[in-house]
């Protein structure tokens, strides 16, 4: 039975889509859209975007929810986010973003140009402590963090560094090929 | 290096040490910001008054022009123009009620200051942690100018200029300007500016934010620069008249104040003022041009100019009143900035709130109504409506609501009654309800009568230029 690595799965950072801080979320779907196009290990799709800062360093994760958090809200996400931060309860939230929503329409071309103008750095997630794996690490470790963070991936790291992305969709696949392989009946 | 530069190093590497969370460095919003190499020009000093212990022990720091009163520790700091007092710390022997707690204090309480820097910062009340009754401390924390730290303990947080943390425990905090937080403990926040956030679990959750383009007019500070905006301004065009009272050793009394009034020595008095009795105006107030009626006080770093205070208004640190006139039983929180102008006068009616922090800055009259809850930035009688509500409509709320930037939730009625029981409280311990009816019972108003005044100087050359020798000051051997 193959003894699979965080490395052996990740797919490397130069491969991945990567945007600086700053990009506007067209920016950053664009640059989406050309990673998909050079990526050709596998059939499962980038899902998301990572932001680097000014010396290369991820600060940030942009997901396809993400974005699409960010056209419900419109600019109202960051209040949102800051009413959770102040202890407001997900019933007020709600009240008063669904108060929003009936003020405005999502899918018009006036909202979706204005949504594009926005900034990755006011919609990524920053990288929790438990969202990093070291790419020497067996793939045991990766499914528990997977599985106990319910993370749709993870930051693969040599040292310091960031060198890759270990996605769901690539540690499932292994999975599977490897119970095919036991020929479990 | 000079020992004072050693001295901010130290602090400023304390700071950024427990904000390495935060991804927040506070160097570029204070190095410059002070020039330490004129710290030995300023001296610092110290009240006297049989009513308050005196135990002050000031090691390896510098002080300039700040003042103590009461049971002060200071070890590796820097104190530039900070009031630190401790007039209202918690005594030996007494209890302190914490929900169903009872602590019985078996000593004093102490301000105690450790690697901290403080610019042009108010230390007041006491510590209403239960787990540090007898122990303010302030650890490991740096703010700018006219910052409050208002019965808050505070280890590792930063706080910017104009910024109030009032009644709550903080570890590892950036207040931003012209926040004021009230929330009995905060752990490893990042508050943007202009944030006003009154939290008491299972009662009332209150929220307003500034308008982040519109508060930079007001205040603003960004990373390498002076803090900015016209509340500074405003302070700095009468930074003269404080100059010449600070400069002065003797001072004679230009107007005539009661005996159960007192006026502190290092206030600004211009005429034509005229104080009541049971009023209490504390250092670094400017009053020019207003009447104080009975019972009112302007605390620390006030300013009330051309107004008028018909009685029992309460002027929290840091606010401003400028042509306005209050009828009586008014409050007016925390650094709030009341900007009438000559034609277009404000004018509140009694037992109106305003929220820490109000900025009313208005080209017309304003005339707000009796029982009124004010917040926010209001300039103009269409945002005043959008930034007030009828005390007995918000006591009616029991659940939530949002009018523009402000969210309310919880018991409206706890709101009310929370801010009326504290309102009531600073009175009486200003000493605003002093009577022979009222069991002569004093406060600050009357007991500041009896304080005198001590300084105390820093090393004026050499490597230990602008520190303090260390000092002890005890009531006797």
């Amino acid at each position: 039975m193959n003894k699979y690595t965080v490395k052996d799965l990740m797919v490397p950072i130069s491969e991945y889509a990567t945007v600086p801080i700053g990009t506007t979320l067209f920016g950053a779907i664009l640059a989406l859209e050309e990673a998909q196009e050079n990526f050709d290990h596998g059939k499962y799709q980038h899902r998301a975007i990572l932001v680097l800062d000014d010396k290369n360093k991820v600060v940030g994760r942009l997901s396809q929810l993400r974005v699409l958090n960010a056209m419900d809200a419109a600019d109202n996400y960051s209040r949102y986010e800051q009413l959770k931060i102040f202890k407001f309860s997900d019933t007020h939230i709600e009240k008063v973003s669904e108060k929003d929503r009936l003020a405005r329409k999502i899918f018009t071309e006036e909202a979706l140009k204005k949504v594009a103008k926005k900034l990755v750095n006011e919609f990524m997630q920053k990288p929790n402590p438990d969202e990093y794996v070291a790419e020497t690490s067996a793939i045991d470790m990766a499914i528990h963090k997977m599985a106990a963070g319910a993370h749709q991936s993870l930051l693969a790291t040599r040292g310091d560094e960031i060198v890759g992305v270990l996605r769901l969709s690539d540690v499932f696949a292994a999975t599977f090929h490897t119970l095919k392989e036991l020929e479990v009946v | 290096m000079l020992e004072i530069e050693k001295i901010f190093k130290r602090i400023i590497q304390r700071v950024n040490i427990n904000l390495r969370d935060l991804a927040f460095d506070v160097s570029p919003f204070v190095t410059g910001h002070i020039d330490l190499e004129q710290m030995n020009k300023f001296y610092a000093f110290y009240g006297i008054t049989s009513d308050i212990p005196l135990d002050l022990k000031l090691i390896h720091s510098s002080l300039a022009g700040s003042y103590f009163l009461g049971k002060c520790r200071v070890t590796d700091s820097l104190l530039y123009k900070s009031d630190i007092r401790g007039d209202e710390l918690k005594r030996k022997d007494s209890t302190f009620q914490y929900k169903n707690f009872n602590i019985d204090l078996t000593e004093d309480e102490l301000i105690d200051i450790k690697t901290s820097a403080l610019i042009k910062t108010l230390v007041h009340n006491y510590s209403h942690d239960p787990e540090t009754p007898e122990r303010f401390f302030i650890k490991n924390t740096l703010s700018l100018d006219y910052a409050n730290i208002h019965g808050s303990p505070s280890d590792g947080c930063f706080l910017g200029p104009f910024a109030t943390v009032d009644l709550t425990t903080m570890r590892d905090c950036v207040i931003g300007a012209y926040s004021f937080i009230q929330a009995g403990e905060i752990n490893h926040l990042e508050v943007n500016p202009g944030t006003i956030w009154v939290n008491s679990p299972g009662q009332f959750n209150f929220l307003y934010q500034y308008p982040a383009d519109k508060l930079q007019h007001y205040i603003q500070v960004t990373a390498g620069g002076y803090p900015q905006g016209l509340l500074i301004d405003f302070i700095e065009e009468h930074e003269e008249s404080f100059n010449r009272v600070f400069d002065a050793a003797n001072l004679e009394n230009t107007i005539k104040v009661p005996e159960t009034a007192s006026l502190d020595r290092y206030a600004v008095v211009l005429p034509s003022t005229k104080i009541c009795e049971n009023v209490l105006v504390a250092q670094r107030a400017y009053l020019e041009n207003s009447y104080l009626g009975r019972g009112s006080n302007a605390q620390e770093n006030c300013f009330i100019i051309n107004s008028h205070l018909q009685g029992c208004n309460v002027t929290a640190h840091g606010a401003k009143i400028v042509e306005a006139d209050l009828q009586s039983n008014v409050f007016v929180g925390f650094n709030s900035f009341l900007y009438g102008k000559q034609g277009s006068r404000i004018s509140i009616g009694t037992g109106s709130i305003v929220m820490p922090h109000t900025i009313i800055d208005c080209k017309e009259s304003l005339s707000i109504p009796a029982d009124t809850l004010l917040w926010g930035l209001i300039t103009n009688q269409a945002e005043l409506e959008m930034n007030s509500i009828q005390l007995d409509d918000l006591r009616k709320i029991n659940t939530s609501t949002n009018q523009g930037n402000m969210h309310f939730e919880g018991h409206g009625a706890s709101f009310v009654e929370a801010f009326r029981h504290r309102v009531n409280h600073i009175l009486e311990a200003n000493g605003a309800f002093f009577h022979e009816h009222n069991n002569n019972v004093k406060g600050h108003a009357q007991n500041n009568r009896k304080l005198s005044l001590n300084t105390i100087q820093p090393f004026l050359f050499g490597e230990m230029q602008g520190v303090y020798p260390d000092i002890t000051i005890l009531p006797q051997g």
